[in-house]
């Protein structure tokens, strides 16, 4: 008899854990869009999300996601002068110049969180860590509930933004066609700057937000969620924001059912499995449209 | 081109004397001389043929674990199993390479760091054959001609013999018709593929010489850590390193990987005592510097200033 109690109970998990993944992974192609290029440090931002809680739980003891007021603005701006004073400089040279670049900026924040936090993985504790309520025989974690509803919060007032307003109308255009844009009078170099700080805020929300579930370590986590990035934007298409926010939930659902019903070892593997197949199926994602290749 | 086997001779001999300074720094030597053969290997992929893998950890791990469980497991000699993990390596590579030609740009370079990390992941999961998460432990290596394997200048030499032999090869190939094929799919696949190159082929091939190269000296790592735990091997990061050390020295070029080997494993030394386990702070620094100041790495910058001269001098 198959047990439908347990499998919504994972699926509701995989749903939530999904939501966060697909935050991460909207900053990701939101900057590919505008850039056309792969930041490597994404998942660098989100553990430095991670931090920014950390420290100000340590010192202030403040709740965690009352420092998303703080950090979403903090890490708008960083990222927007990392993209104004260093990367910039590398726009129009070979996209994989750009790629590396992230990838220097990306050592770079993990190897100096490590000397300055040191290798020991850090975490918060709040009163609610372990508390959950019931749906029906359903059990929800608030933890988890809250980064949804974070997840769901930013989402929304990214929409708003990108549909309704007249910078998201040029970050649109900038995506659709940078020299059209620049034709019709948009400063894309500000629309750049902008995006990349909307991407790292975008980061740093899931950081904090994930922070009551996991451990923040230096430098392991990082590479580890800027994979995951990949895999969720890569599964929907790179570009594609809608396409992101299934794909990061496909990649919940995945991983929480395969480990459940499958090897818990290989949990991590699933989502990369399915990464892979995908990439060599249909490269431009499950919703993307397809290209003709020559 | 001869001038470039005088100085690999030159280098050679250099290097061969090196230990006989008695020096202390002996394991900094075989750490240059591994970086220069996996970098020079990694240049054959992607500088020649302009593919840039992130997953090379994973032949460095193939290489070291099939000579270790060989060794420790069924007694097979570390030259046999080095010739059947470079074997391993090179099927892997031709059916790695044959699933992800059709990506360019960063969607190959995203799948290389997905298959990697699934061979990670195996390596650690798959106990009955990898040893698991401990590790593998060589305890014994056969003594040939009475030459202590486990012996530091024994191993310096191996290295040094693998970095020449991937340096060697190298300039083999520069001058041969696959240099050229591989340089003219890099710089430009349509107009290769107009001049009657198969590009997937030539990249295959770059793949596979590459992926059994590395193997090779994942073999030489494998006897020169004698003990191997999957978690640090098929890492990322030796993966990042490989990449970045090529890119620094100069891609595309004979002697930018030794030159970023030598430059990143010392500056690495330096400031290990510094920066302690943050010491790929340096890499991440120096790539930052070489894209802003020198895009074509330190020796590629070198050579297209004397390319240049000699251009003026002529006109």
């Amino acid at each position: 008899m198959f047990d439908y109690v347990s499998f919504f109970q994972n699926l509701s998990n995989g749903v939530l854990i999904g939501a966060v993944y697909a935050l991460i992974g909207v900053g990701l192609t939101l900057v590919f869009g505008v850039m056309r290029t792969i930041n490597f440090a994404h998942g660098d931002f989100v553990v430095l999300g991670m931090y920014f809680a950390v420290v100000f739980n340590a010192v202030f003891g403040w709740d965690p996601y009352l420092t998303l007021f703080l950090a979403i603005p903090a890490g708008f701006i960083v990222g927007a002068l990392m993209q104004k004073y260093l990367l910039a400089r590398v726009i129009d040279a070979k996209p994989e110049t750009m790629m590396l670049a992230t990838l220097g900026v990306s050592l770079v924040i993990a190897n100096v969180l490590l000397l300055v936090f040191g290798g020991e993985p850090k975490s918060v504790n709040v009163p609610y860590a372990a508390g959950t309520f019931n749906v029906g025989e359903i059990r929800i974690s608030v933890v988890l509930l809250f980064a949804g509803l974070a997840t769901l919060a930013v989402i929304i007032g990214l929409y708003l933004l990108l549909n309704r307003t007249e910078v998201g109308r040029a970050i649109r255009a900038t995506a659709e066609n940078r020299l059209g844009a620049e034709l019709v009078g948009i400063n894309t170099k500000k629309i750049q700057a902008i995006v990349f700080g909307l991407g790292m805020a975008l980061a740093v929300t899931a950081g904090v937000a994930l922070i009551p579930l996991l451990f923040a370590s230096p430098v392991t986590t990082g590479a580890l969620f800027t994979l995951k990035a990949f895999v969720v934007t890569v599964l929907g298409g790179l570009g594609n924001i809608g396409a992101a926010i299934v794909g990061g939930l496909l990649l919940g659902v995945v991983e929480v059912l395969g480990a459940s019903y499958l090897d818990s070892a290989y949990r991590d593997a699933y989502g990369l499995l399915v990464f892979v197949i995908v990439l060599l199926v249909k490269p431009e994602g499950l919703f993307g449209k397809s290209v003709k290749r020559v | 081109m001869s001038r470039n086997v005088l100085i690999l001779l030159g280098l050679l001999v250099a290097g061969a004397l090196y230990p006989l300074t008695g020096s202390a720094f002996i394991t900094v030597g075989i750490s240059v001389l591994l970086f220069t053969g996996w970098a020079t290997s990694w240049n054959l992929l992607g500088g020649w043929a302009g593919q840039l893998s992130l997953g090379h950890a994973s032949f460095v791990g193939l290489g070291a674990y099939i000579v270790a469980v060989g060794a420790s497991q069924f007694g097979i000699a570390p030259w046999w199993s080095v010739l059947i993990s470079m074997a391993v390596a090179g099927v892997l590579a031709a059916v790695w390479g044959k699933l992800t030609f059709g990506l360019r740009g960063p969607y190959f370079s995203l799948s290389t760091i997905a298959i990697a990390e699934i061979m990670r992941l195996v390596a650690i999961n798959e106990g009955w054959l990898t040893g698991g998460a401990s590790g593998v432990f060589i305890d014994s290596l056969p003594e040939p001609f009475g030459i202590d394997l486990f012996d530091k200048t024994a191993q310096y030499y191996l290295a040094l013999l693998y970095a020449a032999i991937t340096i060697g090869i190298t300039l083999f190939i520069s001058s041969r018709r696959f240099g050229y094929q591989l340089k003219a799919v890099r710089d430009n696949e349509e107009a290769a593929m107009a001049a009657g190159i198969n590009p997937s082929v030539v990249k295959l091939k770059a793949f596979v010489l590459s992926g059994m190269l590395t193997a090779l000296g994942g073999g030489v790592y494998g006897i020169f850590l004698s003990f191997i735990e999957p978690h640090l091997i098929f890492n990322l990061l030796l993966s990042i390193q490989i990449a970045l050390t090529v890119i620094i020295g100069g891609r595309g070029t004979i002697w930018g990987p030794a030159v970023g080997a030598a430059l990143l494993v010392i500056a690495g030394e330096i400031f290990r005592t510094a920066f302690a386990q943050a010491n790929l702070l340096v890499y991440g620094v120096l790539i930052l510097v070489v894209i802003l100041v020198l895009p074509r790495g330190i020796v590629g910058e070198y050579v297209h200033k004397l390319v240049r001269r000699k251009y003026a001098k002529r006109a």
